[in-house]
């Protein structure tokens, strides 16, 4: 380890620290515009130049591009060092156009900071200053390129790091321009990191233009809700709106880069339609009346039915204190539930759930190390975007990466895709199971999970079985194999076959790993602290039967269940009483009884399981309320007196429950990490909300995985002939139920289609673009086609987009037969 | 529209290029010479010759002197505009140059017969001052050599080009 000395103090860092990371530890920060740790050392923007008085290196050098070494002396205030860094300020703002008071950059940006510091102050330089026109880059990032001080940071950001493009350098010398071949939308959804990434204000965000300083607002951390990654993001509050998000670091999660959808999935805590008065039968009472009307009548229910009338249901996106007290509430009430996953992907959560050991779990940044991936019915780049460049930049690494899944994948890399049929999923997995059963000798219970396998078909219906046999060598001779498994869309036993696949890797040598992909921000959290009976689909046909008569819905749109809508509207219709706590404007709040308004995660702390099985905490941001722009109508807010916050007259939903459950608001607060303890013992050390650690706490999961294998298999139905599978599935906009409901990413969302096999769809007389109507429970579908070769044959894919739910069929996966799909005729 | 022939061939050497974006600089010049510069259409076509992103090529072509986005004339001067020749009086050559021919650097003469470019070091340093002239070199230069040079060129031209 090279000692060295920086500005007269002595450091020792690790072999190939760079020396401008070795003075950032002793809490001295060089200058710098083109070195970030995400993108590493090209030395573009030479204001990083320190002066090596002493040791192997002498005079002026770029700390970023030289490597701590024994013996150096490092100057970092030296006169000609200091000299030199002010020249290159002041050329790289020869052409700048002083536009600071117009620029939303201002405040916090790193250019205005070094020309401050670096001690320029007044332009010399006389001469025309080259001006660029800028690009309409859609609706996320704003361009202006006269800001640019060419360090080279975007282009390498958006081509290296994550793959895409369509945005890069152009010409030489002075007139070199970053942008895309033509004006338009930036085709990367991770394209927002632009705006945090550029030193300067080219990029800036689009959709918070001009509305404030950065010291104007409530800066504060927080836990992204859109999918089950759980990335860190840093929200900006104003006038009780969220305005903007931008990444934040996390050593083990998402690095210094989130994805749009989570940039941009907010403005639902924005909404004037969001629920901000209690409602009782449609008539606005206070929070509290509301509360306490809702208890007495759920009393006479239970009066009526008994305790087991009444039934309570959650969600993947409350928090761990609401799911918590869910529970809590119906165990003392001797309630139903709760169910606190209503996805079609819950039994495969808990399955995910349960077969995560602490010995294969792995975070998204470890995926980065490993050498061999195999993703398994799980599509990155839509379930869980920041998964896809964690994956790339495996693959940059030198990884091989395997998408084995019926969908047409599309990753920002090169990858081998086997698109296997949702039926024949089990039987890849068996060939890979049993292939590692012939090359080691397995412990007992090893041994049976592969003699179960043995009732998998032999498929033979694989599209290259050979090759999915090559990759088992692959997996075998990596040093860090990651088996990652969708449960989205993943048939029932997938997710056991893929923890019994990393298990029996591990017998057979490398430290393989386990990545599970799950639907919801606390899906994990769910399927901890409820039972797996009853089911949504049991309280459904309960309600049916007379069973229940009241249910509690906390934070949960129960239109999402993948329970047909007709089916689920006569089933409430059915409801005595139905109670709804939330923070959306939904078709379950609409068809409440009772409404409650509950808080957001940006307004009130909330604790979430990511599905890596981390606990994190998000902050509260800001205090909530109704938005000035509305208490104000666009004007100035009411001068009108008043002591409360407008539109908050409510709490938590874990609050609300704690009234329902018959404890009076008035008593002594509770101790909520006490209670979670009690609800689940992995949940028993969780450390305070003070000092709960930046990356959060993985939980303490089983260990002893080798005798942990999934031994009772599924039967295998026959397969219908003449069937078409339909996959309804996820797409990185539109799709996940916060961020369907945000204004900014509608322009990104596409119009509905269904994708097919080309050889499919000539055997059903179907060519591209024709209009096929589908027809399924929900009624006839009717959606243009798009022939799509890198997919499986016998399947139909639809990409899910929320707002148009109601004419998709529900399920995730249904099997239709070929009479169900048909060319719509014009007048149809 | 490329014709057929040229677009068979230019696919052939892609189809038999390890990495097809090796070979993105002699595709762009294939096409150009076929249409006389690298017009938007011309960029485009390349493009999907070589199945990348435009802005992939329009990177390459911005950068590189020697692929001409714009119309250029018959004969494109590039002037050698480096630390040898600027030694060796490079900018009384071009001063001259501009004069003769009537333009500014960057310009194409009314007649469409000469463009002026600089051009980095072509390597002709023992021979410098040096210019390259539709890809042949010519130096040391002097304003009489290069008015001869001039001649010579449009005489050429006058004989190929019919009345
Ligand atoms: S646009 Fe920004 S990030 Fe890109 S080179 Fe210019 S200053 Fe750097
Ligand atoms: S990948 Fe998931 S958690 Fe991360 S920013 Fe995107 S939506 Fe949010
Ligand atoms: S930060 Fe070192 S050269 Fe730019
Ligand atoms: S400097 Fe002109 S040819 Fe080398």
């Amino acid at each position: 380890m090279p000692k060295l000395i920086i500005d007269e103090r002595e450091i020792t860092v690790p072999e190939g620290t760079k020396v401008i990371d070795a003075a950032e530890r002793m809490g001295i920060m060089i200058p710098r515009f083109c070195y970030h740790p995400a993108l590493g050392a090209v030395g573009a923007c030479r204001v990083c130049a320190v002066n090596c008085l002493d040791g192997p290196i002498k005079g002026i050098q770029m700390s970023c591009m030289i490597d701590a070494q024994d013996g150096m002396k490092v100057s970092t205030t030296d006169a000609e060092a200091v000299d030199f860094r002010k020249h290159v300020i002041e050329w790289l703002m020869l052409h700048h156009p002083h536009d600071c008071p117009v620029c939303d950059e201002g405040g916090h940006c790193l250019l205005q900071d070094l020309t401050v510091s670096g001690g320029h102050g007044v332009r010399r330089f006389q001469g025309p200053k080259r001006t660029h026109t800028d690009q309409h880059l859609g609706p996320l990032v704003r361009h202006e390129m006269n800001r640019c001080i060419q360090c080279y940071r975007c282009v390498r950001y958006y081509q290296e790091f994550t793959g895409y493009e369509d945005l890069g350098v152009m010409q030489i010398g002075s007139r070199v321009y970053y942008g895309r071949y033509r004006p338009g939308t930036l085709e990367s959804p991770f394209s927002g990191n632009l705006i945090d990434i550029c030193p300067t204000g080219v990029y800036t965000d689009k959709p918070s233009r001009y509305r404030g300083r950065r010291w104007d607002f409530e800066r504060r951390p927080a836990v992204c809700l859109h999918c089950a990654l759980g990335c860190h993001v840093t929200v900006s509050a104003r006038y009780r709106e969220v305005v903007r998000q931008e990444a934040r670091f996390s050593e083990s999660i998402n690095g210094h880069f989130i994805c749009d959808r989570g940039r941009y999935g907010f403005p639902y805590v924005n909404l004037p339609q969001r629920p901000r008065s209690a409602r009782v039968d449609g008539t606005e009472t206070g929070w509290e009346a509301a509360l306490k009307t809702a208890g007495e009548r759920l009393e006479s229910v239970a009066w009526k039915t008994g305790p087991q009338g009444i039934a309570v249901v959650g969600s993947a996106r409350c928090g761990l204190e609401t799911q918590g007290m869910l529970k809590r509430v119906a165990d003392a009430k001797g309630w139903q539930g709760p169910v606190l996953d209503i996805d079609p992907a819950a039994a495969n959560v808990r399955t995910a759930v349960s077969r995560l050991d602490s010995d294969l779990q792995v975070s998204l940044r470890e995926i980065e190390t490993a050498d061999c991936i195999v993703v398994v019915s799980a599509d990155p780049l839509n379930e869980a975007p920041m998964l896809a460049p964690a994956l790339r930049q495996a693959r940059r690494n030198g990884a091989r990466v395997t998408v084995i899944d019926p969908r047409p994948a599309s990753l920002p890399f090169q990858f081998d895709h086997f698109p296997v049929a949702p039926d024949d999923l089990a039987a890849a997995m068996a060939i890979l199971i049993r292939k590692c059963a012939e090359k080691e000798p397995l412990s007992e219970l090893g041994k049976t999970a592969v003699r179960s396998i043995e009732a998998v078909s032999d498929g033979a219906d694989i599209p290259d079985a050979d090759g999915l046999a090559a990759l088992y060598d692959d997996l075998h001779n990596s040093r860090r194999p990651v088996i990652v498994c969708g449960t989205h869309t993943a048939p029932p036993e997938i997710p056991g076959m893929a923890a019994d696949l990393a298990l029996l890797l591990r017998i057979a040598g490398p430290r393989a790993g386990l990545f599970y992909v799950m639907p919801g921000p606390n899906s994990f959290g769910a399927a901890l602290l409820s039972d797996p009976a009853p089911s949504f689909g049991d309280l459904v046909s309960a309600i049916e039967k007379g069973e229940i008569k009241a249910l509690v819905v906390a934070e949960s749109d129960l239109f999402g269940s993948g329970i047909d809508w007709d089916r689920l509207r006569n089933a409430m219709n059915k409801l005595e009483l139905l109670v709804t706590l939330d923070y959306i404007d939904s078709p379950t709040t609409r068809a409440a009884h009772i409404l409650i308004p509950t808080l957001t995660s940006y307004e009130t702390p909330s604790l979430l399981i990511n599905n890596e099985g981390r606990v994190q905490q998000s902050p509260a941001a800001f205090r909530g309320g109704d938005p000035i722009a509305r208490t104000g109508g666009g004007d100035h807010p009411p001068r009108a007196f008043r002591r409360d916050i407008p539109g908050r007259e409510m709490g938590a939903a874990w609050t609300a429950l704690l009234t329902l459950g018959g404890r009076d608001p008035g008593s002594a607060p509770v101790n909520l990490t006490a209670w979670l303890g009690e609800a689940h013992p992995a949940l028993t050390s969780l450390p305070e909300a003070s000092d709960f650690p930046p990356d959060g706490v993985r939980l303490p999961l089983a260990e002893n995985a080798v005798e942990r294998f999934q031994t009772d298999r599924f039967s295998h139905g026959e397969k219908e002939e003449d069937a078409l599978t339909l996959l309804v599935v996820d797409r990185t906009f539109g799709t996940e139920e916060l961020s369907s409901l945000s204004s900014i990413l509608k322009e990104l969302t596409p119009s509905p289609f269904i994708h097919i096999h080309p050889e499919d769809a000539a055997e059903l007389g179907l060519s591209e673009g024709d209009a096929v109507g589908i027809d399924s429970e929900a009624g006839t579908t009717v959606l243009p086609i798009n022939l799509t070769p890198e997919m499986a044959r016998g399947v139909l894919v639809i990409p899910r987009r929320r707002d148009l739910d109601d004419r998709l069929p529900q399920e995730r996966r249904t099997v239709l037969s070929k009479t169900a799909i048909r060319k719509a005729t014009e007048d149809a | 529209m490329l014709p057929t022939n040229v677009k068979q061939m230019l696919n052939q050497q892609i189809q038999a290029a390890e990495h097809p974006r090796e070979l993105a600089i002699d595709i762009m010049m294939a096409v150009q010479d076929h249409y006389g510069y690298l017009s938007d259409e011309a960029l485009e076509e390349a493009a999907a010759i070589v199945g990348v992103d435009p802005l992939k090529l329009e990177e390459l072509a911005t950068f590189y002197t020697f692929l001409y986005r714009e119309p250029v004339g018959r004969y494109v001067i590039h002037i050698c505009d480096s630390v040898i020749c600027w030694m060796n009086g490079y900018e009384s050559l071009r001063d001259h140059l501009c004069k003769k021919l009537g333009i500014q650097m960057g310009e194409t003469t009314p007649d469409g017969l000469f463009t002026l470019l600089p051009v980095c070091c072509i390597g002709y340093c023992d021979r410098s001052p040096a210019m390259l002239i539709n890809k042949k070199a010519y130096g040391p230069l002097t304003p009489a050599k290069i008015d001869e040079i001039l001649e010579t060129l449009r005489a050429e031209a006058a004989e190929t080009t019919p009345s």
